[in-house]
Order: C-alpha cells, then structure tokens, then sequence
C-alpha cells in the first residue's frame, strides 16, 4: 500500500460523478486510478444477498498488483489515456440541492442515485429495467467466480456453459471492454442494453484469448432489488416470494404466474391505510394481471408497471378465501 | 443496514493487511482530499487507491 497515494472519501458532495459513475447503492466503491485521472479498474460490487459477496483481502491484493503492473505500463506511454467524460457534480441535481445541500444535509451515495432517477422521472427518461435494475447478477448468466482469485471462474452455467465458458476460464473483457476485477466485470455488464439479445465474453485460456458470444437469457438484467428499495417509487409496504411450483400446482395457480406469498408487511401500511395485507397471504393477481414478461412477484410487478399514487386492485388468497383488496401505493417521503 | 455490517470485519482485516506492518512497511496514510490525492500522485508518481465509502 505504501506505493499507493490512498484518498477515502466519505462526502459525495464535490465528486465529479461522471468520472467517479458507479452504482450508489454500493457502501463501498474503489478505483485504482492515476493523477492524470484514468482509471485502471473499480474494485467493489456487490449482489443482493450480501454487500460483501465479492469483497475479500486476496482479490483486492491481487486488483492492487495489477494496478500497479498498469500504472508502469502508463508511466512507459504502453497504455492509452482514455477521454475524460464531461465533469458533473452533485450540486448541478436541482432537487438535490433543494432537498439535501439547501438543508445542510448529508450527501449520501444513495441520493445522489435516487435523485437522478427523480429527474429521469420528472423528464420522461426513466427506464426501469435500466435504472432499477442497476448492477445486474452475473449468476442470472451462469457465472461463478472463484472469488479470492478475481476473475477466474469457478463454476459455468446456464447461457455461458452453452457458450463455451469453463471453470479455470479468466474472463478477460465484455464486449471489448477489458475487465479486472469483479468491479469492472459488473460495471461493464450494467452499461450493457437492456434489451441486447447478445453480449460477447472474452477469456483467457491458459494464455489464449478466446471469444464467446453468449445469448442473453431472458431478463438477464433482473436482480432482487430490494436492499435498495430507496431508488424507485412506488412503495407498497409489503414484500413478497416468489412461490414455487409445486406451491402453484397445489393452489391450481398459474404456474407461469406471479403469485406470490406475503413474507413482510410494513407498520407504515396500516398507518398510512396503505393495504391491509397480512405476512401468509397469496397474492395471485394486480388489476387482473396475473403475469409478468419481468416481474416475478406482485410487489416487484407494482414497482415495475405502476406510478407513486396509482391505486391498485389485488387478487388475494387467504385461508381458502379469495378476494379483492384495494392497495394505495405511495412516494418515497424524500420526495414529496 | 445489518447486512452492511457484515463488511466492517473485512475492512478491518483489509485495513491490517494493506497497512502490513508485518513486511517492514508503515501503516497506510490516508488522505481525506482528492485535489490533495491528485498533487501527492503527480508529485511522487505513485498511482491513486481511492476509496468511496457512505457512511450514512
């Protein structure tokens, strides 16, 4: 470390988050970078199962020698510098300023994520399954790391084993974009289009090269976003799970559907007259709908199709009694 | 925020091993200024290790 200049930064206040653009929803975040402001890799991620499913002392050893093996490569001139994009600072998010730096508030990572998709909101750009679905789970394609050895996989599934991808494989790039740390592997997979069909894998095999092009399953993107349930309206006060198939089958449900069963009903629902669900029901149904192209639950299924404020129509079942209840969803109060 | 709480012993660890007074070196210096980051890296060098981190 001592052949590092180490910055930590706990304020988002006067970073240029164009250069420094990451996932907010990440409680930790680096970048190996040089005074010339490029950045050699990000180090960090994470999944939804647990903010440090890919943080660990030999990969972010192994990320450190790298980034010192690409800093003498930059310092011979053997690296290009990359463009700079356009500084931006969190102080030119209006509604930032107006809810947070006008408050003396803390400018914590997070807002400046929901804040933007606020704006998004307001000026018709929001895209869901781009801007909520942030980070998407590179097991959603079969990839499982060997975690302490960075980027060398463990196990291939899925839509990358059919590719060609094996355990021992280093993955190299996506789409052209070099990786080197799971930081970059993810970042690289976020900036990809929601609605690709394809993506191409390059990997190293004993020290060959090889190209994979992988067909993206179906929602590839889709992650469990509720850790940051902060991001995108609406909020519904109750979480829910997927059920299973044989759980469907036994409540002649339909299997492709998104019924799903009540596992976490917030206080803040009976306060607010929200809904009046209870942890065990079933809800098989939302306005009619029972199905989803994406979502896979019925509170994932509000989030998804419905605005802050709709009324919605649920189809439930509770002790062999099925019935409709109304659920008036809300905005987070940050932004009212 | 429990789930967040996992992390802190890895940082801890990492924080030991990258200070790694076992090899003969110093613990780790840490800055609290990117400008001041910047003009230290320009002037020994050496590349930047920038940490993010919320502590909200």
């Amino acid at each position: 470390m001592q052949q590092y200049v180490c910055v930590r930064i706990p304020r988002m206040d006067d970073v240029n988050i164009a250069l420094f653009e990451y996932d907010r929803y990440n409680t930790l975040y680096f970048f190996v970078m040089n005074a010339d402001e490029q950045i050699y890799m990000r180090y960090g991620g994470r999944d939804a199962e647990s903010p440090d499913t890919y943080l660990n002392l030999e990969s972010i050893e192994l990320a450190l020698t790298k980034g010192l093996e690409l800093h003498g490569q930059y310092q011979r001139g053997e690296l290009k510098p990359k463009p700079l994009p356009t500084p931006r600072y969190p102080r030119e998010i209006p509604l930032l300023v107006e809810r947070t730096f006008a408050r003396n508030n803390c400018v914590e990572c997070h807002l400046i994520g929901d804040f933007q998709n606020q704006h998004r909101e307001l000026d018709g750009t929001l895209d869901k399954p781009t801007h909520m679905f942030r980070s998407p789970d590179i097991k959603m394609l079969g990839i499982f790391l060997d975690v302490p050895k960075g980027l060398i996989v463990k196990e291939a599934k899925g839509a990358v084993e059919k590719a060609g991808l094996k355990a021992g494989d280093r993955i190299a790039a996506l789409n052209g974009t070099t990786v080197w740390t799971f930081a970059d592997l993810q970042y690289a997979y976020d900036m990809v289009p929601r609605k690709s069909a394809k993506i191409e894998l390059t990997v190293d095999r004993q020290g060959q090269a090889v190209e994979l092009p992988v067909d993206l399953p179906p929602v590839w993107w889709w992650s469990d976003v509720r850790y940051k349930q902060l991001s995108i309206d609406p909020r519904v006060y109750f979480e829910s799970r997927e059920m299973t198939a044989a759980e469907k089958k036994e409540r002649s449900l339909d299997p492709e559907g998104f019924a799903s069963m009540v596992t976490y009903v917030s206080s803040l629902a009976a306060t607010l007259k929200s809904h009046e669900l209870k942890v065990g029901d079933v809800v098989v149904g939302v306005d009619g709908a029972q199905r989803d192209e994406y979502a896979r639950t019925a509170d994932g299924f509000i989030r998804l199709r419905k605005k802050a404020g709709d009324p919605v129509k649920l189809d439930v079942l509770r002790e062999g009694k099925r019935f409709e209840m109304p659920l008036t969803t809300y905005k987070m109060s940050f932004r009212k | 925020m429990m789930r967040m709480l996992n992390i802190l012993p890895v940082l801890v660890a990492a924080t030991f091993l990258l200070a790694a007074p076992a090899r003969g070196q110093e613990g780790i210096s840490w800055l609290d200024n990117y400008q001041q980051a910047l003009n230290e890296a320009k002037k020994t060098g050496k590349p930047i290790f920038l940490e993010y981190r919320c502590e909200a």
